[in-house]
């Protein structure tokens, strides 16, 4: 059997308590623990009610979890100490915390009218529809009234986003956006030791650095609670101490001793990152106390002796006798103290139990992806200042251009994002080579020039960091535009979107959001050059991620209009969207036959009428008349199906072709109805045959919902994509197309 | 007191009423030889005015002399810090709060002024309202539901009080958030005013709304000459750190081991006189943090006896949801409201 270590840590606090003397002197409440230091008596009796009260959040948490009323006991005991920190920072210090802030968040809302921690934690363990910051649906830290935006921190993939929002306080100012921040705030963010080690950490933290570097103000306070350990791996004796204590362009601190040192240590830093405005690291000395969570029995990887040393230098029972050794506090006066906390979160944990449940998956899905046609229809049909445009554009605007290279889709994204830079001052561009080159492709070409290099800027080159940094941005009220400069190349920061930025409305229940156009260059068809990670055509990482937005043009007229819509969703919904860029229709001039500029296109100018955006449903129908064969396609699948209906229609199969345009959410109801109206359905899908296109999901809803109609569909080969000649035996191709399309009709 | 009997006893939030608790049913509770009587009757002498104990065995209840605030301020002071000193006998009182002027009596009850410090205050600042009356400060107190016969949110109620506030001219503000009422205050124009504007409704038997007899623009910036006044005058009082943790009406807490007393003095001149009070926050803070078994609600009356089953009804707090739920969770062996005076 083995011990209860809750019990023996809880039976130690009160053993010190009933047997400690009070100090022969009791200081009064605002003087100082010991000379030198400025934490006073009552300020260290406030931190030990904070940590406390966490500690004994966490041991209901245990009880919730076994009489089967709490779903969560990754604890905070042990890091009690970071209450100091919540009690300095300003309730104007965005914060984002890891899963063992409980006493931080206890200090932290002793600064707002009516909060109720040890009630909201309660909710959380319980997943109650009542937990303010979540309604349910996970134990997170938050509080948008003093900035902690929640996240499940579990990976540090939080730190980026840290960065980009103290990036962005002054950025944001600059650019003359309106942010309830006062200008000397700085960005908090925490994690463990074995968590400094993830890719993510340290991609935030070089990050900050390299922003620093570059002279760009970035405050942001790394605050890493070192307990020595993750999960059962110990921690390398003075590990953190040695990498970030050495790193340029960082300041390094230490915290730990006792609550009073604690407390001018954490004091130093915080004023050197705020002051100086520069990347900060503390490393906060802390114990884990009970494993990792509830369900990791440490006993079977750490010895008696190791686990008993944690407990005998555990915080809480270090600040009792911290208080009472300098005559802070009485033993009597915190023997009641916790007698009472413990009788008041026992007693709550009974009420939270009764509040309710989410139960209805309306309700649980809710925040998750907010839609509002109408409003995204009038946010993307404002006209957009003329005077504005003929400034920017230089007398000669986009719908008045004639050369081809000026009217092809790469133009026409390019046009169109200036066109949303002069509606929104918000809007950021930014990525690896957008700025001064203008783009590898040169789709942001004369941005930087036009709006300045606070607009327009060069990330380096670490796409964890460029959609992190999106995201600090967006939650400062900014509308970034990240490029991603090849699609292969998101998956290595693919957890930025899946685990961060679309799950932000859903775990803080709509009260924060990151709205974003995520630009991402991608697909295949480039005539074999540049192999996989050029070509990469696969967006099954993408349409699986809740609540993602994506759209894909094909033609550089669409492509304008979608973007109208992507930027609306963003702007209304706070929507993540992904606008995905065919490359090789970048500069394509041509449709049937070499020269007959069949791709190229007008600018629809933003003029406000209805049909200058798009939205989500609205596909393209070209041939509507046709009704052999329906052919759904999008990005260079279009262009090859409309080749494809050329060939067809001259032998005499009528097809209508459909471009998606959106890839998320997908238009299954326009697909349905063209399928009504045609004789066959052919999906052609240039996106690798294995879960890495659209066509399993269309096909499978047509059949579902009782279609009827014959169905096949084209798709590229379940393989990376080849260097050379190689790449286009892989490729669906427009011979393919009418193949397939012939056997349907036949 | 050992410490098991202590855990043994019911854990009680005591909540102590204001200004319009006080009504001719209240007349004839003061016992004359009870130290609180003894002690407030020689403070009124000390500054002239009429005996507590005359004003308490009136023949009849006469509003224009019981209800002056300088009179009926001490008189439900009294009265309530008798019943808290009951409620702290045979309670675990773990948190304590009030409306309006209960917070001065809230202090006195948590220990956080003496019982003579508590009665200088409120009779301190009865006597400043008084004078500012007809001042700069002049003006006073509308009430209006916005919940229906059953409790239940109207928003159209609602709605119309802040319609009737964004219409004044800025004469008219927020003042009490009281569960399912508002306390609008007002100049005299904002008071003309929110009568005309807001639509006669009626709950219960009573039709809304109306003035509050005597009342002034407490808890809005109309009050800041008194706050003013108060600071300097009562610049004396001795506040200390509670003894239970004292409820504010911004719904923060303050307790024993941590009160910033400075603060506690600066809040009760400073925004507790001049910004809105919210009782709701305060009682809502009580339950979530405390749960206590009990919402003991000290004399004189019961007015926030139905404030309270209000709050728990909008925040659903044990099953209740409206008047009805309310009444039966009353009705059942474990009523959370205990009125004091209704015993």
């Amino acid at each position: 059997m083995s011990t209860n270590r809750v019990a023996v840590v809880e039976q130690n606090l009160d053993d010190y308590l009933e047997s400690a003397r009070p100090a022969a002197r009791l200081l009064g409440p605002e003087e100082p623990l010991r000379p030198g230091t400025t934490l006073t008596a009552r300020v260290a009796r406030a931190l030990f009610e904070d940590m406390l009260l966490s500690r004994i959040l966490d041991v209901a948490a245990r009880e919730l979890k076994r009489t089967g009323d709490g779903f969560y006991t990754i604890s905070s005991a042990g890091h009690e100490l970071n209450a100091v920190l919540g009690a300095q920072l300003r309730t104007t210090d965005p914060c984002f915390l890891h899963y063992r802030s409980g006493a931080f968040m206890n200090a932290r809302l002793r600064k707002v009218d009516h909060a109720t921690p040890a009630f909201d934690t309660l909710l959380s363990y319980t997943a109650s529809a009542d937990d303010p910051v979540s309604r349910g649906r996970h134990k997170v830290w938050g509080s948008r009234e003093t900035w902690v935006p929640p996240q499940t921190s579990t990976i540090a993939s939080h730190l980026p986003k840290a960065v980009g929002a103290a990036f962005s306080l002054s950025r944001a100012r600059r650019l003359g956006v309106e942010s309830p921040l006062p200008e000397d705030s700085l960005v908090m963010c925490s994690f463990g030791d074995a968590s400094a080690n993830h890719a993510t950490a340290l991609a935030g933290i070089n990050s900050a650095r390299y922003a620093w570097r570059r002279m760009n103000p970035t405050p942001v306070l790394f605050v890493c609670e070192d307990n020595h350990i993750g999960i059962s791996v110990e921690t390398p004796r003075r590990w953190i101490r040695d990498f970030f204590s050495r790193t340029e362009h960082l300041r390094y601190f230490e915290a730990k001793g006792e609550i009073d040192d604690v407390w001018d240590a954490v004091a130093v830093a915080i004023h050197t990152c705020r002051s100086l405005r520069q990347p900060t690291f503390l490393r906060l000395r802390c114990h884990r106390l009970w494993g990792h969570a509830g369900t990791d029995v440490e006993s079977a990887y750490l010895s008696r002796e190791r686990i008993e040393g944690e407990e005998s230098r555990e915080p809480v029972l270090g600040a009792a006798r911290r208080l009472v050794e300098t005559g802070a506090a009485t033993p009597e006066a915190l023997r009641a103290l916790v007698r009472d906390t413990r009788a008041r979160v026992a007693a709550g944990a009974q009420e939270a139990v009764r509040r309710p449940k989410l139960t209805q998956v309306a309700d649980i899905v809710a925040p998750l992806a907010p839609a509002d046609p109408d409003a995204w229809r009038a946010a993307a049909t404002v006209p957009v200042d003329p005077a504005k445009r003929a400034e920017v554009f230089g007398g000669k605007l986009p719908e008045a251009q004639t050369q081809p290279t000026r009217r092809t889709l790469g133009a026409r994204i390019n046009d169109a994002l200036h066109d949303e830079m002069i509606r929104r001052r918000e809007v950021l561009v930014f990525g690896e080579d957008v700025g001064r080159k203008g783009g590898v492709y040169g789709i942001t070409q004369f941005l930087q020039q036009r709006f300045g290099r606070a607009r327009c800027f060069d990330t380096l080159l670490d796409e964890t960091t460029i959609l992190g940094v999106a995201q600090g941005a967006a939650q400062l009220g900014l509308l970034p535009v990240p490029e991603i400069s090849y699609l292969a190349y998101v998956h290595n920061a693919i957890d930025q979107l899946r685990g961060e930025a679309c799950s932000l409305q859903y775990f803080s229940a709509g009260q924060f959001q990151n709205p974003m156009v995520v630009r991402i260059a991608g697909l295949g068809f480039q005539k074999g050059f540049g192999g996989h990670f050029h070509n990469d055509n696969s967006i099954g990482a993408l349409r699986e991620i809740p609540s993602l937005m994506i759209a894909v043009p094909s033609r550089g007229d669409d492509a304008a209009r979608l973007m109208r819509g992507c930027f609306a969703a963003a702007s209304v919904s706070g929507r993540v969207v992904v606008f995905l860029e065919p490359i090789a229709l970048y500069h394509e001039r041509d449709l049937y036959e070499p020269g007959d500029g069949g791709w190229l296109c007008d600018y629809p100018p933003p003029d406000g009428s209805p049909g200058s955006a798009l939205l989500p449903g609205e596909v393209g129908v070209y041939h509507p008349d046709h009704a052999d064969v329906l052919i759904v396609s999008y990005a260079n699948g279009l262009r090859l199906s409309l080749r494809a209906a050329a060939t067809l229609s001259a032998e005499g199969v009528r097809a209508r072709v459909l471009d998606l345009r959106w890839l998320a959410p997908l238009p299954h109801a326009a697909v349905r109805r063209h399928a009504d109206e045609c004789g066959a359905v052919l999906i052609a899908d240039e996106c690798r045959a294995t879960g890495a296109g659209i066509a399993d999901a269309l096909i499978a809803r047509l059949v579902e919902d009782g279609c009827g109609k014959r169905i096949r569909s084209v798709r590229g080969v379940d393989t990376y994509v080849p260097l050379g000649p190689a790449a286009g035996v892989v490729s669906i191709s427009d011979d393919q197309i009418v193949a397939a399309a012939k056997g349907l009709v036949r | 007191m050992s410490a098991a009997i202590e855990r043994a006893r019911v854990r009680a939030a005591v909540l102590c009423p204001g200004r319009g608790s006080y009504t001719e049913a209240s007349l004839r509770s003061l016992p004359a030889d009870h130290a609180y009587v003894r002690a407030a009757e020689q403070l009124r002498a000390e500054v002239g005015l009429e005996p507590l104990l005359a004003l308490d065995r009136a023949e009849r209840f006469e509003p224009a002399r019981h209800l002056r605030p300088a009179h009926v301020s001490p008189l439900i002071y009294v009265r309530s810090m008798l019943d808290v000193v009951e409620a702290r006998a045979a309670y675990d009182v773990v948190a304590i709060g009030g409306n309006s002027m209960g917070w001065y009596t809230a202090l006195a009850a948590a220990g956080a002024l003496s019982f003579e410090d508590g009665f200088r205050l409120v009779q301190g600042m009865s006597l400043l309202q008084e004078q500012h009356a007809s001042g700069a400060a002049a003006g006073g107190q509308v009430i209006y539901p916005t919940v229906d016969d059953a409790w239940r949110a109207d928003p159209e109620r609602a709605a119309a009080v802040e319609a009737a506030l964004a219409s004044s001219n800025g004469a008219a503000f927020p003042s009490i958030r009281l569960g399912g009422y508002r306390v609008l205050a007002g100049s005299n124009a904002g008071i003309s005013h929110l009568l005309k504007a807001l639509p006669q409704v009626r709950v219960g038997k009573v039709t809304y709304p109306f003035k509050l007899a005597q009342h002034g623009p407490y808890h809005t910036h109309l009050a800041a000459p008194v706050a003013d006044a108060a600071r300097a005058s009562l610049a004396g009082l001795q506040f200390r750190a509670p003894e239970v943790t004292l409820i504010d009406g911004r719904g923060r807490r303050h307790t024993p081991w941590s009160a910033d007393v400075a603060a506690l003095a600066d809040y009760t001149f400073g925004a507790q006189v001049t910004t809105p009070y919210d009782f709701t926050a305060s009682v809502l803070v009580a339950l979530r943090e405390y749960a206590p078994e009990r919402l003991v609600l000290p004399g004189p009356g019961n007015t926030l006896g139905g404030v309270c089953g209000q709050v728990l009804a909008a925040e659903g707090w044990r099953g209740v949801h409206s008047k009805d739920d309310f009444t039966a969770l009353q009705a059942s062996d474990a009523p959370l409201v205990v009125s004091m005076d209704l015993r």
